[in-house]
């Protein structure tokens, strides 16, 4: 009998897509709200004008809805596991804490970068019809994507298993998140806007930027990671 | 694979004890069970039954003391440990988006059970649930559920059984399948049900234990129980009400 | 238990004493020097207002300060202008090109003051002696706080859990001085109450850690797993803010970063024992809460005792 840790951590991984392409609760809450978030925007720009230059905030945008559709998405995604005790049931298998995690994590990446690759599309086109953009530094942005999801997904796990335990539940993972998810989202915004906007000085804010992120993203998912083993088993 | 000798106890707690702070869960339990037994666990709620199998299940940790489960320590080789014991709970511990093959299948992998395929197929069959098995399990009976729920706990062949009141809220054909189950697996494996039915828990065990307040009450093997003191005993306990 | 109780009051009056004693000795002593070699960019000069200003004003009272400067005094539906020589509650004195003018406060209706520089005496610059100092105090005991959680996360003993809280309680409790102090030095110094400058922001951001902390301790039934959460909490949220700290240094700045070491030996003074002062309060505050914990701690052990 051998359990493998990649055998359980594809099993694991596996589940949680069936589980999501049979419901597509998740994404479909997720695609929704980004786009709920999307007619807030308009409306809250609406009397704004045309005096700015939409290249400027779209990152900031961008990731505003980014970070609430994610947290909406991490906290469906553990409620499933609390539901029926199902946790439990995971944590009796001979499976290592830590495999559970990066599954876990793995799996709202994906779900996240999906909602991330759908919404950019529909708000380039509802806010950035006739601006300028320069290609070159336009195919930077996916890197940003998976540099900042990943930091969310790993962070967010995390506290997502915490909060779900809570009676708070929806805002204490929210007053937990933001906090702690600041310097990423900093970094994320600082490099999409150099990519957004583009010109002879983007490559080195963009690059500053991602060293932001991908700094943040190493120190907080091993900090992570070795929290959750003492969390989860709570 | 720890060989221990053939006359070693399946389960052995040691002055386990699970506090935080002033209040104690568990308070020095100590008792043996040998194996192929079946270990009725009877108490008041709040006296610490579910914190006790929890315990021994590897799903929370003893603040002090020891518990071995064959030949196991539940701290130190808890991931050994995990593939050797099962758990039914009132929880029936599925997936309900999955369907019941699907849900079996996943844990079967997570157990690195050898053809999960037929081990599954088998399994199925025998909690007679085959015809449901493409079905999800959302749409499942509180008694199916509960037979499903002891097909995974199966699934890996353990050799201690434990059960968290696994009859609560079933219907009395699930009852008689589950009642089937535990006698055809009676022989080889060793149990540890936590029970609020005086009668059935009785009937079914060879060594019985009434908890409360943390504190062990009574560890007796069936056959030195006096039924009326038993009985007696149980009524004061149970009695006096929330640990 | 006695003497840990005698320890935190002796501890907070002299944490008092030192505290008001620099207090007053950066009133009194270090005297109104121009704190010149603290540079802020762009805004002002030093920490001493420097620059045009055009100043309404309302009670004659208030023009004291202003002696030889340019005003605009408006009285009696008239409007006159000249150099301040004086001023009080009752009235005021222009040179004007006219001659001296004295009107009476009761005449007095508003005043303008124009000038290209003041030499205010610099309230602003003492808040100076009580931010820092509160400031360091509070990144320190979140130091501890993350400590002790790491020794609870290890160890599940419920002491370290207690002296985590602890030290968080007292960590708030400074994050909350400074920021008031912050705030005022703000307004002192650049005239707007608030404005989302990095640190400023990135000290919002621990604030809103600190408070994190407790809401999620208030959320959680179960203690072991409100300990575990939040030592975890804890921990992250001091790997996280010098992050936040350090990715403030990308962005050019206003707060007022000391250029050149040294103070002068008033100042310098002052600025010492202010430091220890308020370490001395955040030990007895501490230590107060500690007291207070393990005396509850022990009635709960006798209460379960008696229920046995």
């Amino acid at each position: 009998m051998a359990a493998s840790s990649m055998r359980q951590f594809r099993a694991m991984l596996r589940k949680d897509i069936v589980m999501e392409l049979r419901t597509k609760e998740m994404l479909m809450s997720m695609g929704l709200y980004s786009l709920l978030t999307m007619v807030v925007y308009f409306v809250a720009l609406s009397q704004a004008g045309s005096a700015f230059d939409p290249r400027d905030i779209a990152a900031g945008l961008l990731w505003l809805a980014f970070i609430f559709t994610s947290m909406l998405g991490l906290n469906r995604s553990l409620v499933h596991e609390k539901d029926q005790g199902c946790l439990e049931a995971l944590l009796l298998s001979p499976v290592d804490r830590p495999v559970i995690f990066f599954a876990k994590v793995i799996g709202n990446l994906i779900f996240l970068l999906i909602v991330e690759a759908l919404t950019i599309p529909v708000f380039a086109f509802l806010f950035l019809q006739g601006s300028e953009m320069v290609t070159s530094s336009l195919a930077l942005i996916p890197l940003v994507l998976v540099g900042g999801s990943i930091g969310i997904a790993g962070v967010g796990t995390l506290l997502a298993t915490m909060s779900v335990n809570t009676s708070g539940k929806d805002f204490v993972l929210a007053m937990l998140f933001i906090p702690l998810v600041y310097p990423l989202l900093l970094g994320a915004v600082t490099a999409t806007g150099a990519a957004i906007v583009g010109g002879p000085e983007a490559l080195g804010v963009f690059w500053t930027g991602m060293a932001w992120v991908f700094g943040y993203d190493v120190i907080m998912l091993l900090a992570s990671y070795g929290l959750y083993e003492f969390i989860v088993g709570a | 694979m720890g060989e221990r000798e053939p006359s070693a106890p399946a389960l052995e707690v040691r002055e386990l004890t699970r506090a935080f702070g002033v209040r104690k869960a568990l308070d020095e339990v100590s008792f043996s069970l040998p194996e192929r037994a079946f270990l009725s666990v009877f108490g008041p709620n709040g006296a610490g039954k579910t914190t006790l199998i929890k315990v021994l299940t590897t799903l929370l940790n003893p603040t002090s003391g020891e518990a071995k489960v064959l030949g196991l320590d539940v701290v130190a080789d808890a991931v050994e440990m995990r593939k050797r014991i099962g758990l039914i709970s009132h929880n029936p511990l599925l997936y309900p988006d999955l369907t019941a093959e699907e849900n079996l299948l996943f844990f079967a992998e997570m157990y690195g059970v050898d053809e999960p395929h037929v081990r599954v197929a088998e399994l199925l069959e025998a909690v007679e649930l085959d015809h449901r098995r493409l079905d999800l399990t959302r749409t499942f009976s509180r008694g199916m559920l509960q037979r499903l729920s002891i097909a995974r706990a199966l699934l890996h062949r353990p050799e201690v059984l434990f059960l968290d009141e696994p009859y609560s809220g079933l219907d009395p054909h699930a009852m008689d399948i589950l009642d089937g189950l535990i006698a055809q697996i009676r022989g080889d494996h060793t149990f540890v049900m936590i029970s609020h039915d005086l009668d059935k828990g009785l009937e079914l065990c060879s060594h019985a234990l009434i908890l409360a307040r943390g504190r062990v009450v009574l560890f007796e093997p069936r056959t030195a129980i006096d039924e009326r003191v038993f009985r007696e005993t149980y009524r004061t306990t149970v009695g006096m009400g929330v640990a | 238990m006695k003497s840990q109780t005698t320890r935190a009051f002796v501890a907070l009056v002299i944490g008092g004493v030192l505290t008001l004693g620099a207090f007053l000795g950066a009133f009194f002593w270090a005297g109104v020097p121009d704190f010149g070699f603290v540079r802020t960019a762009e805004r002002v000069e030093s920490v001493r207002y420097q620059g045009p200003f055009d100043q309404a004003i309302d009670e004659t009272r208030y023009l004291q300060n202003f002696a030889g400067y340019d005003v605009e005094v408006t009285a009696g539906g008239e409007t006159v202008r000249g150099e301040l020589i004086e001023a009080d509650e009752t009235h005021v004195t222009l040179a004007t090109a006219d001659g001296e003018v004295r009107l009476s406060a009761a005449e007095f209706d508003s005043a303008r003051v124009r000038g290209s520089s003041y030499g205010r005496p610099d309230w602003g610059q003492k808040i100076f002696y009580f931010h820092v100092p509160a400031a360091e105090i509070s990144f320190i005991v979140f130091g501890f706080a993350a400590f002790y959680s790491l020794r609870f996360i290890m160890t599940k003993k419920r002491e370290y859990d207690i002296r985590a809280r602890i030290s968080m309680e007292v960590t708030l409790l400074f994050i909350m001085l400074t920021m008031a102090t912050g705030i005022l030095w703000t307004k002192a110094a650049w005239g707007v109450w608030w404005d989302w400058e990095p640190r400023l922001t990135t000290y919002f951001i621990m604030t809103l850690l600190v408070i994190a902390y407790f809401v999620l301790r208030n959320s959680v039934e179960d203690e072991e797993r409100r300990a575990l959460y939040a030592a975890a909490f804890s921990i992250l949220g001091f790997i996280d803010a010098p992050i936040s700290f350090f990715i403030t240094r990308l962005i050019p700045s206003n707060h007022p970063v000391i250029e050149r070491g040294g103070l002068e030996p008033p100042m310098l003074v002052s600025f010492i024992i202010a430091q220890i002062g308020m370490i001395a309060f955040g030990y007895a505050i501490y230590q107060l809460r500690m007291g207070e914990m393990l005396l509850k701690d022990r009635i709960e052990q006798a209460k379960t005792q008696l229920e046995r």
